[in-house]
């Protein structure tokens, strides 16, 4: 690029330009005022010389005139084309003989008053506009966007650097004018104006050269006063004929000479002459300084050049010159050296103001340099400047030095050769000017500014920014601002765009512009490094320039976007606390300065945390209380299984749904007066307290439903970043007072606190509630909002695994219910397997709505009373006591309550208990749910397992699917009673779990039929205590059912005694029962077989009352435990259920306390171990008299068979006379028992030891000998039993001799005739037996 | 040690994954973010410099005042799938001027970045949040600093 047609080097050509020193008299300033211009504003205009191309006539234009004219001069003859027609350059010749042509020159016009160093601070005052008026200008620009990324980067030059930071530069540069070590601004010529209305105009001429108002640069001796001088006479036409003027001019012109004088027309006229009256001057201006350039100047410059030239030449050229520099300046040296430092002191003050004066050789140079400049004889210029760089290196003069430097690397640019040098060149002065301190500091930033411009001719922009940004440390604030700015330009202009830079360098400046109180520029400079940093993350970046920004659009007055960029930084966690809190304050301070509160989407303070979000209503699960909430799902599926019915059932019955709502369907419900609660967390990122008040949901509530279901449809389209613009206004969420009341919640949120806060909207009306999001205040100034999110994909995914109770925000409002709720007091913590207890329930009505209980209620309660009703005495007092204090009728907002008791099951890994209390459940009674339990056992235990809820709503047609059958049993037989008149009765069950159950006792019954007697049992009943530590006593034990009749082992008394099993103790004891059978009322009418069984206590008769096992509620449990362990059992035999009641003793028992701990365990489906489907036992006399001398003996017997199977059954007799072998009958019993832990208790033992107690000598019949006795009858006899049949076959038996005889010598073989083949074990389809014993002792008749 | 030392891991996105005052200089609030805009121009010059070097450490990319950036460059150009990977700039804000100490800190960070990196529940790219690196990286800085 030709440097000259780069922005430096026209900066060059317009600003290294020679200067022509003005003085004027007062009146010929004062002609000049007419016009309202002073004499170097009227002159200047015409000062810049221009070659252009082409012909254009020159512009002129309304004050102040600017005309760009064409100098056409020829510098000997003076020849000029008046009208400008351009078309030639001036030629020019320095120290070559060879010419060369100015394509544009310019004369700087300056008063004298003005040609002196200007104070600094002055100085600055007049830079501070150039930025101050740009502010002007950037305001509308801060109302805008900010600028974007592709904005800067598609941005050119210019608009980056705008015009007013090139005025700026240029306006800096030039308060360094006239500085003592530079000639470049020392003038040239001297230009003299005197009005034609002076008197004595040729005087005047003369004092105002003499008066002492020239500049001091002339008086000091830094410049040579011997300049070139040129003479005006200014005549105003209006005051009076030309002819004055040209008089004057023509004596001047003989005393001051001839060339050197002119005359200027001007013409202050007002008249309205036209424009032509208006111009007809201006040529005359143009005329004289073309004059005064091409004719005075240049030809001035050109000889006073070549007069320096020749005189460097002689002096300094040339060997010889040169060895004599060196010894002269070294000989100057000495002196300073050898003396002291007053000495040095001295010398250095010569140096300063003697040294260098105009005579001085280097001054010469520096005057032949600068010259030569100018004149753009660069070669030249730069020769003497490297003669004269060495000279003041040498002098240590290091300003002049690096002044020298400066203008040595422009003359390198402008010949555009050697960057290298040019580079070093501006380094060197730049890095000199430093090092000089305060005093080089303005020059060391105009040589940073050239040198800057110079990097970025070349397209050097890194380095050009560099080198602005170490400009930019030297200078005051506000300076260094602008150069940062332009520092920024550069990066962006570099290749790539280094935007990271820009923008700290954008930032940099902002700060400056701020500290020097351009508060718009500050703004604008941040505003434009905000793109830079908006997508990363580094925190503090952020924050400081979101806030600086909002910060000073807060000062400027523009709130709002103040507002929107401090809404950015509120919640800087990661900040400390004195910057949170001052940011937080200016925040507060604009929000206040807005004057009106509003409103805020997605407000960052405090924080809301949507995953948190729950929303507690009504639905078929949530019986449960507020604090069960956050129970997880599968742990209320663990405790409900089997429990409620499938959740599609319950719900279409009791929502009762129009189908109005059906659309509605996968809607929640809540209830018209009921509170619907939504929880939520808030959290305050920052360390400082905060006051949020008025926190409550936005909601709406239509109770039109077509009107909503259209506003359903707007909201659903709308999704993401759009839903804030979709909702509508904040506005038509305010409370609607008519349709719901929303709760309003007032919190401080300390520092770095999380606070869960719940919420409520409570519905008045009937419809569909929408829940839209929450909205609260902060410190009472701002709004903030934010909607919920639902995730629909969410719902759907979850809705597998069960209904979620937290994931919609669209609920049906149902018509108002009444709402119980209940509570246990002292829930035990943990019990033993089998325990029972009592507790009470107290039952609250918390609806506005009464709850008709029942309409017979005495019966109810009665009834309910007996299903609870539990024996010990102790207990059934305050039982009853606590019914006597039920309130009857459930009045709005009152307590009822009664008392049950309570079971829990047998089984230790099933920890559930269930109550089933019956209360009227129907239309009007809604939901139960528990509050205090769940704390309660928290506290104590801390179990999860620990949730009661109630559970079955409905009425039972729905309930009996999967529901246990026992329970529905329970539940039908107290619907039944309890209301009757009500044709859907419902019934509601109560869950509870115990956190622990601990093992108690182990019980299990071994059966086995008694061989010799049809119908009894004996039993063997093991018990085992596992627990560690306490004891238990044994009460009682009973049969489920009174057919059975349970009694102790005739020679086994002992077993009664049996009272306390301690801890770790295994027992076992033997009893006997019998089937009573239905019809059999002989024995039952004896009160020692009954089917209880008490174990005696040794303390006598306290503790013996027993329990009624067939009344309520143990049959209630044991209906539950029999459904339980059916279950489990394989087969259709079952026996009996064994019911055994026992007292805890442990330590925590005392035996007096009347709270005795009573535990039940319940064994069901007991059987026999063997049994076959027929039984059988001779019925006969025991004992018969007998004469045998008469005849023998006939005793008549019969066997009676009982079909014990639900088939027909063919059953033959068979008898012999040969004597039973018994061995062959144990064995194969022994085959038989196959039962753990049982060793086999033959009856047959027991019944020979018997025999053999009484003597009798049986045994030792030899057995080849003739029987003693004969059947008598048929030898077999066949009969058919139908099921469940006995039937006798009579048999007769000869008797010959008197004795005890063993009548067991028959066979018994059975068939079963079942229709179903499979039904019956293969073994047990046909068989046949030994006969019994039998024994019948024959005595002779005396 | 040096005074003031502020040292920042900077992931392939320009997101700083670590940062730490490591300076012995008692901390001022409003250095905090200077230092980031330091760290963070300097990414333009390491930008620069990272594809015309093989060099792993890069000593005073770029210095603003008296303060030096120096970047540990933790990209292997050769080994082109890890490079994709990590493309981690360990950067130091250092007053300081012991090169030697400020090599060893940077080798003995990228062992313990490793560390982490070879974590598998580390998502590469995401913020180091572990105390345990934090409270050795600053151990170093004690050390070789």
């Amino acid at each position: 690029m030709d440097p000259l047609r780069s922005y430096l080097g026209r900066l060059l050509l317009e600003e290294i330009t020679p200067v022509v020193m003005v003085l004027t008299t007062p009146l010929a300033e004062a002609a000049c005022r007419k016009s309202g211009l002073s004499v170097v504003d009227m002159l200047s205009p015409f000062s810049l010389f221009k070659k252009i191309d082409g012909d254009s006539p020159p512009r002129c234009s309304p004050l102040p005139i600017i005309v760009c004219m064409t100098l056409v001069a020829f510098h000997s003859i003076g020849f000029c084309d008046l009208m400008g027609n351009p078309l030639y350059a001036v030629p020019v010749r320095t120290a070559s003989d060879q010419p060369y042509r100015l394509q544009m020159f310019k004369i700087r016009m300056v008063y004298a008053s003005d040609v002196r160093k200007q104070d600094y601070e002055v100085a600055d005052q007049r830079i501070k506009p150039v930025v101050s008026e740009a502010n002007e200008s950037a305001l509308p620009d801060l109302l805008s966007d900010p600028p974007q990324l592709e904005d800067v980067l598609s941005k050119p030059e210019a608009e980056l650097c705008p015009l007013w930071i090139k005025k700026f530069n240029r306006a800096l540069m030039r308060t360094l004018s006239f500085s003592e070590h530079e000639t470049f601004d020392h003038p040239v010529a001297c230009l003299l104006v005197v009005s034609s209305k002076d008197n004595e105009p040729i005087s005047k001429f003369v004092d105002l050269f003499n008066t002492n108002q020239l500049p001091s640069l002339l008086n000091e001796g830094i410049m040579d006063p011997q300049i070139l001088k040129h003479y005006l006479i200014l005549h105003d036409q209006q005051d009076g004929p030309q002819e004055i003027a040209m008089n004057i001019l023509a004596e001047m012109k003989s005393t001051l000479g001839l060339n050197d004088c002119k005359l200027l027309c001007i013409n202050s006229s007002t008249e309205a002459d036209g424009a032509d009256a208006e111009n007809s001057w201006l040529p005359y201006i143009k005329d004289f300084m073309q004059d005064l350039a091409s004719n005075h100047i240049i030809p001035y410059m050109e000889q006073k050049i070549r007069v320096l030239n020749q005189q460097v030449a002689t002096t300094r050229k040339g060997f010889r010159n040169q060895i004599k520099n060196l010894w002269w300046r070294k000989r100057d040296d000495v002196p300073e050296a050898a003396n002291g430092p007053m000495q040095v002191f001295a010398v250095t003050l010569f140096f300063f103001f003697n040294r260098y004066t105009f005579t001085s050789i280097e001054s010469q140079i520096r005057v032949l340099g600068d010259y030569a400049f100018m004149l753009r004889d660069y070669e030249l210029a730069l020769s003497n400047y490297r003669l004269l760089s060495t000279d003041y290196k040498l002098d240590k003069a290091w300003k002049r030095f690096a002044g020298v430097q400066e203008m040595s690397g422009l003359c390198y640019f402008m010949l555009d050769q050697s960057r290298k040098d040019a580079e070093y060149c501006m380094d060197s002065a730049f890095s000199t000017y430093l090092r000089i301190g305060s005093s080089g500091k303005r020059n060391a930033t105009r040589c940073g500014i050239w040198w800057a411009e110079m990097l970025k001719t070349r397209g050097q922009y890194r380095e050009a920014s560099s080198v602005y940004y170490r400009v930019s440390n030297e200078e005051p604030s506000l300076h260094s601002a602008v150069l940062l700015e332009q520092a920024a330009c550069c990066y962006v202009l570099s290749k790539p765009p280094m935007l990271r830079k820009y923008g700290f360098h954008l930032v940099l400046a902002g700060n400056s512009y701020y500290i020097s109180d351009q508060k718009q520029h500050a703004v604008r400079a941040y505003r434009n490094a905000l793109f830079v940093y908006k997508q990363h993350p580094w925190s503090y970046i952020n924050d400081h320039v979101h806030f600086n920004v909002g910060r000073w659009y807060g000062v400027l007055g523009i709130f709002d976007v103040a507002i929107k960029h401090l809404l950015e930084v509120i919640a800087c966690s990661h900040q400390s606390l004195t910057t949170q809190s001052m940011f937080l304050n200016d925040f507060f301070h604009f929000v206040q300065s807005m004057g009106k509160k509003f409103d805020v989407y997605k407000l960052q303070l405090p924080v809301i945390n949507m995953p948190s979000l729950r929303v507690i209503y009504e639905d078929h699960r949530t019986y449960a209380s507020d604090a069960d909430v956050n129970v997880s799902e599968s742990i209320w599926q663990e405790l409900e299984e089997e429990m409620i019915p499938s959740s599609s059932i319950v719900r279409t019955n009791w929502l009762e749904k129009s189908p109005d709502l059906r659309k509605y369907k996968d809607s929640c419900v809540c209830v018209v007066g009921e509170a619907v609660k939504v929880r939520i967390e808030l959290r305050n990122p920052l360390q400082i307290p905060v006051v949020v008040s008025c926190i409550s949901l936005i909601c709406q509530l239509s109770t039109s439903l077509d009107a909503s279901s259209a506003v359903n449809s707007v909201l659903t389209t709308g999704a993401g970043e759009d839903i804030a613009n979709t909702k509508p206004a904040i506005s038509t969420f305010e409370d609607d007072g008519n349709n719901f009341t929303v709760s309003k919640l007032d919190i401080v949120l300390g520092g770095s606190e999380t606070k869960s806060v719940q919420l409520e909207v409570t519905p008045k009306v009937e419809g569909i509630l929408k829940l839209h999001g929450i909205r609260w205040t902060l410190s009472d100034l701002l709004v903030g909002y934010q909607y919920f999110e639902f995730d629909t994909k969410r719902k759907t995914k979850k809705g597998k695994k069960g209904p979620r109770r937290t994931l919609s925000n669209t609920l049906i409002v149902i018509k108002g219910l009444p709402k119980l709720t209940g509570c246990i007091d002292h829930l035990p913590t943990n019990a033993f397997a089998g325990d029972l207890r009592l507790l009470k329930l107290n039952l609250r009505n918390q609806s506005e709505y009464a709850v008709k209980v029942c309409s017979n209620e005495h019966n109810f309660w009665s009834k309910f009373n007996g299903t609870t009703q539990f024996e010990p005495t102790t207990t059934n007092h305050t039982f009853k006591e606590g019914f006597q204090k039920t309130t009857r009728s459930s009045e709005p907002q009152n307590y009822f309550f009664y008392e049950f008791t309570l079971v829990r099951l047998l089984t230790e890994t099933i920890s559930k208990v269930y109550v089933v209390i019956c209360v009227p459940y129907g239309p009007h009674t809604r939901s139960w749910s528990m509050d205090d339990l769940l704390v309660n056992v928290a506290k104590n235990i801390k179990m999860k397992l620990s949730h009661p809820r109630f559970v079955i709503p409905g009425d039972l047609s729905e309930v009996d699917f999967e529901f246990p059958q026992c329970l529905r049993k329970h539940v039908q037989s107290e619907i039944s009673t309890v209301s009757t008149k009500r044709t859907q009765g419902d019934a509601k069950g109560l869950l509870f779990t115990f956190s622990q159950v601990f093992p108690s006792l182990n019980v299990s019954f071994a059966i086995r039929m008694c061989s010799s007697r049809l119908k009894e049992y004996i039993v063997r009943m093991d018990i085992l205590n596992r627990t560690p530590s306490e004891s238990f006593i044994l009460h009682q034990l009973s049969c489920n059912d009174s057919k059975w009749a349970i009694s102790s082992l005739p020679l086994c008394d002992s077993i009664r005694s049996i009272e306390t099993v301690s801890a770790n103790q295994s027992v076992s004891c033997f009893f006997k029962i019998k089937d009573l059978g239905t019809n059999s009322c002989k024995e039952a009418e004896n009160s020692s077989c009954r089917s209880d069984m008490l174990f005696l206590s040794r303390e006598g008769n306290s503790n013996t009352e027993e329990f009624d096992v067939s009344q309520s509620p143990i049959t209630n449990f044991h209906y539950q435990e029999r459904y339980q362990q059916g279950r489990l059992a394989k087969g259709p035999r079952d026996l009996l259920d064994f019911i055994l009641i026992s007292k805890a003793v442990g330590g925590n028992y005392s035996k007096s306390d009347p709270d005795v701990q009573l535990l039940s365990h319940h064994v069901c489906h007991c059987s026999a171990i063997d049994q076959s489907p027929i039984w059988w036992f001779m019925e006969g006399p025991r004992t018969v008299t007998h004469d045998f001398s008469k005849s023998y003996c006939e005793a008549n017997i019969q066997l009676v068979i009982h079909n014990t199977v639900q088939h027909n059954i063919s059953a033959r007799v068979v008898t012999y006379d040969s004597v039973p072998d018994k061995s062959q009958t144990v064995n194969l019993q022994d085959s038989n028992s196959n039962q753990g832990g049982w060793y086999d208790v033959s009856l047959e033992n027991d019944i020979k030891a018997i025999s053999t107690a009484k003597g009798t000598h049986y045994q030792k019949q030899p057995s080849e000998s003739i029987s003693p006795f004969v059947w008598c009858s048929l030898s077999s006899s066949q009969v058919d039993l139908k099921p469940d049949t006995s039937t006798k076959v009579p048999l007769k038996v000869c008797i010959f001799m008197p004795g005890t005889y063993n009548l067991s010598n028959y066979q018994l073989q059975w068939k079963v005739h079942s229709s179903e083949v499979g039904q019956v074990d293969e073994n047990q389809r046909s068989g046949g037996g030994q006969g019994h014993p039998f024994y019948v002792t024959v005595l002779q008749d005396a | 040690m040096a005074s003031t030392a502020c040292f920042a891991i900077v992931s392939k996105n320009d997101i700083p994954i670590y940062e730490a005052e490591v300076g012995s200089a008692p901390k001022k609030e409003d250095l905090a973010y200077q230092h980031q805009f330091i760290l963070h121009a300097a990414l333009d010059v390491v930008q620069d410099l990272a594809w015309s070097t093989n060099a792993m450490f890069l000593k005073s990319v770029d210095r603003f005042n008296d303060l030096v950036v120096s970047v540990y460059f933790y990209l292997y150009n050769n080994i082109v799938f890890f490079n994709l990977m990590t493309h981690a700039r360990f950067m130091l804000l250092h007053d300081s001027r012991s090169e030697d100490g400020i090599k060893s800190f940077f080798q003995e960070v990228h062992e313990l970045y490793i560390k982490i990196f070879l974590n598998p529940l580390y998502l590469p790219g995401s913020r180091i949040t572990s105390s345990h690196f934090d409270t050795k990286v600053r151990a170093l800085a004690r050390r070789y600093l």
